[in-house]
This record gives C-alpha cells, structure tokens and sequence, in this order.
C-alpha cells in the first residue's frame, strides 16, 4: 500500500510524466495499485459528501454514507469503462504509439489525479455538509467540486497525451539522432515550450476531452442520489427522470430565489 | 537575571521575527519554525479571545464566555487551515511547485501568527473600548475593524514572506490567490458557526448559537434578498 501511495506521489508530482521519464517508456504504475487508491480516495470524498444525510438538514440516514463512499469511485470506474474504447480508438487515431495497456495506465494516473484533488477537498466540503442546511447548496458546492477536480485531471490528462505525441513525432524523425539536452523538470500540467502540436491532434483531444465530461455528468446522473434528499426516504438508485443538466439548473434557480 | 532576560528572548523573538519578516533565516537553522508559529497562534489568539469575550455591557463579568472566547479565535484559524491544507497541498504539487511546499507552509504560517499577534496588540485597545462604551452592537463594530486591521497586517506578512517564492516561479502567484479564495471561503463559514465571539450580554452564554449549523453566505443571500 505504502508503494501505491508513493506512486500517487509521484504523479502528483509530475515524476512520472517527465519528458525524460516518458522517452524511457518508464510511465510504468501499478495498475491494481491505482485501482486500490482509486477506491480509497473516492470512498473518502464520498464519506465527506455523504455526510449531509446526518447533519441537521438532512435526512438523517446514515446509509447514504455508505452509498456515497462506494458510490463516488464506482462513478469514476463506470466512466472509465464506457469511454476506455474510444480512448483507445482517438488515441491510435492521433498517431501516438500507446499500446492499450499504457491507455490503461494514463487513464487511471488521470482518475488517481481527480480523485487526489476530490479527496483533498473532502474535509472542505465534510465541513459545510455539517454545517449547511440547504439540500440545493450542497448540490452546486459539490458540481463545482467535482468540476475543478476534472479539469484538474483532463489537464493532466491532456498534458501528458501530448508529452507522449511529442515522443512519437521525434522518434520518427530522422535527426534525432543526437542526444538532446536534458529538460528542467516541469510540473505535471506544465506545457512543453519547444515542441508544438499538430492542430487537428488538438482539436481531437479537447473532442475526448468534453465527451469524458458529458459521459461523466450522465454517470452520475445515473448513480443519484449520492447527496440523499433531506425530505425523502433512502434509496440505493432513483427513478430515470429529467438529466443531469436540468436538475443542477434546477438547484441554483431554487437556491437564489 | 540571566535566565530571566533569556526566558524574554526566547519567547518575544519568534514574535519579532514574524513581525520584521525574519522567518525564513530562523527557518534555516531551526525545522521547528511552523510549530513556533503554531505556539504563538494558540498563545496570542487566546489571550485576545479571552479579551474579546470580556465584554460585558451592563451585566456582570461572565468567566464561561472568556473561555469560550479565547478557545475559539484558535480553532478558528487552526481548523480553517486544516480543512484547506490538503488542497493546497495537491494543487501545489499539481503546479510543480512541491520543491518549495515547505516555504509556502512557513509563509502561511507567518501570516496566521501576524493575524493573532496584531490581534494581541489590539487586545488593550479592545479592553479600554469595552470600558468606554457598554453597546454591544459598537463592540461588536469595533471589533471587525480590529480584525481587519488585523487582516491587513496578515496580508503584509504574508506578500513579504511569498514574494521570494514569486520571483522563483510565478505560478506562486497563483496558489497564493487560489488559497486566498479557499481560506476566506471556508474561515468565513467557520467563524458563522463558531459564533458568538464576544457574546450579546441579554443572551445566555453558550458556546453555539441555536443556529449555529446554517450557511453564512444563505443567510446572507437571503437578507440581502428580503432588503430588495
């Protein structure tokens, strides 16, 4: 475990995702070591957010607690899972020479930099889950949460997509035969200065990069209630009905009227 | 004689050397320097919560709220910072600013002492207000001058301790405001719900209000709402 959190480390350092550490092909990080971290942040966010449903606003069940805690990593994992496939398919499509086992690996260090950002603002939102009495703050305070944290972690994503494309535009040039200089060491959302990307590669990624956003709001629309309303009973799931969208519009019109 | 000058050197020296921006040298010799910026937290807030919970208006001199008062300007400061040093922790790492995480903390630490030591220097201030003026709505206006006096001498800290850190890289600049944001808004909950500091002398002395687990920034929409 304590290898697992010294490789979280490292890819909140920025470590793994040097240009020097890339060019090695050393992006190597346990997969069921992530996917163990993965979990545990998760059910640590969700334990902070499930924490509404005992304060004095909410509805006083303690197994929405529960829910939540295993419900906020089975989001992330349910995301990955649908849009693992067509990852893969942009990723050959832009050109990089990513086998699908380094897709694996660049995904879940992106989920493990999400759930990382969650998780450290977990007591902030713990607090105010204890100490707030409206059901439709908590909704927004944690949408926007959660939005800081996922661009934190597409940016990361992005970041080192773009690293590794860098890689593949140099191997199959020819004059990279020399050694080239050593890099400063840059920090994990740090842009490369020198090399720029083809335009079309970009475009593609900031696509991805939205369809992983949408697909991630509908799973959680999917995976509600994870906040568990103050005013009706404990369910592990609730009915199909309106979208993501509508409900957090809903929210803030309720909350500022 | 000796020890005694020694025993006044060694406990107004971290306060000097927060005030003239000394920090960072002691910090070179000493790996203790936030745990002393943590004692002088705990000793100069709790004397000027004690001070700021003597008020006592017309009424009696109430020992519970001096008690309450003094324990809580701490935990205001010390539970904010809790609750917002994890994220600055990722987000610094996030940045490739880890290498100088150690300087950041120092700085923000710098910062919370130079809040509670303006907020002790005030303290008599405070003392002679109560004595002059027995309306709890003046004390209670006078002493959210206090602390903004108080805040802008933090803010003075902490530029002076941070822009080392800027000149380095200056996506400090960055963090240094993101926290900011955070910080204001979590300590603002946090001193709604650690209410009341002095204590309306008509009311009970409790260490809660009845409603103390509400949202200060509802609250404040909803007042600002009804004026309209």
């Amino acid at each position: 475990m304590w290898q697992w959190i010294l490789t979280l480390d490292r890819i909140l350092r920025g470590q793994t995702t040097q240009i020097s550490a890339l060019r090695e092909d050393k992006f190597d990080i346990p997969i069921y070591g992530m996917a163990v971290i993965i979990q545990t942040l998760g059910a640590i966010y969700g334990l902070c957010m499930g924490l509404f449903s005992i304060s004095p606003g909410g509805s006083g069940h303690a197994m929405q607690i529960i829910a939540s805690m295993l419900k906020v990593p089975a989001l992330f994992v349910c995301t990955l899972i649908v849009t693992f496939p067509s990852l893969y398919v942009f990723n050959a499509l832009v050109g990089s020479r990513l086998l699908i086992l380094s897709v694996l690996r660049l995904l879940l260090a992106s989920l493990a930099v999400i759930l990382a950002v969650l998780a450290s603002i977990g007591p902030i939102v713990g607090f105010f889950s204890f100490t707030t009495t409206s059901y439709e703050f908590m909704i927004l305070l944690n949408v926007f949460v959660f939005t800081v944290a996922g661009l934190l972690g597409l940016a990361f994503l992005l970041q080192t997509l773009h690293r590794m494309t860098i890689l593949r535009s140099e191997a199959s040039a020819t004059s990279m035969t020399q050694p080239s200089p050593p890099e400063p060491e840059m920090g994990p959302l740090e842009h490369p200065r020198e090399h720029v990307l083809a335009r079309h590669v970009k475009t593609v990624f900031r696509i991805w990069v939205i369809v992983f956003g949408l697909v991630g709001c509908q799973m959680a629309w999917v995976l509600r209630p994870f906040i568990g309303h103050p005013n009706q009973p404990f369910t592990w799931f609730r009915h199909p009905d309106s979208n993501f969208f509508q409900a957090v519009a809903k929210a803030a019109i309720k909350l500022f009227s | 004689m000796a020890r005694g000058i020694a025993l006044r050197r060694s406990l107004l020296w971290p306060i000097d050397d927060v005030l003239r921006g000394g920090t960072s040298a002691i910090a070179r010799e000493s790996s203790l320097n936030v745990w002393r910026m943590g004692g002088i937290l705990l000793a100069c807030g709790s004397f000027h919560g004690a001070i700021l919970g003597s008020f006592i208006g017309h009424g009696s001199p109430r020992l519970a709220q001096i008690i309450y008062s003094a324990a809580k300007i701490p935990l205001l400061l010390l539970v904010t910072s809790a609750l917002t040093l994890p994220s600055f922790f990722v987000v610094n790492n996030l940045l490739g600013l880890r290498a100088d995480f150690i300087a950041s903390l120092r700085a923000l630490a710098a910062s919370q002492a130079a809040l509670t030591i303006t907020l002790a220097s005030l303290a008599p201030v405070t003392l002679l207000w109560y004595l002059s003026d027995p309306d709890y709505s003046d004390a209670i206006l006078f002493n959210a001058g206090s602390f903004v006096i108080a805040t802008a001498a933090a803010q003075f800290a902490l530029r002076r301790e941070y822009r080392p850190l800027i000149q380095q890289n200056a996506r400090h600049r960055l963090m240094l405001r993101v926290w900011l944001a955070v910080y204001a808004f979590v300590g603002i909950q946090m001193g709604w719900v650690l209410r009341p500091f002095i204590g309306d002398p008509d009311m009970p002395v409790s260490f809660f209000r009845p409603n103390a687990f509400t949202n200060a920034y509802l609250f404040l929409m909803h007042l600002i709402l009804g004026k309209l």
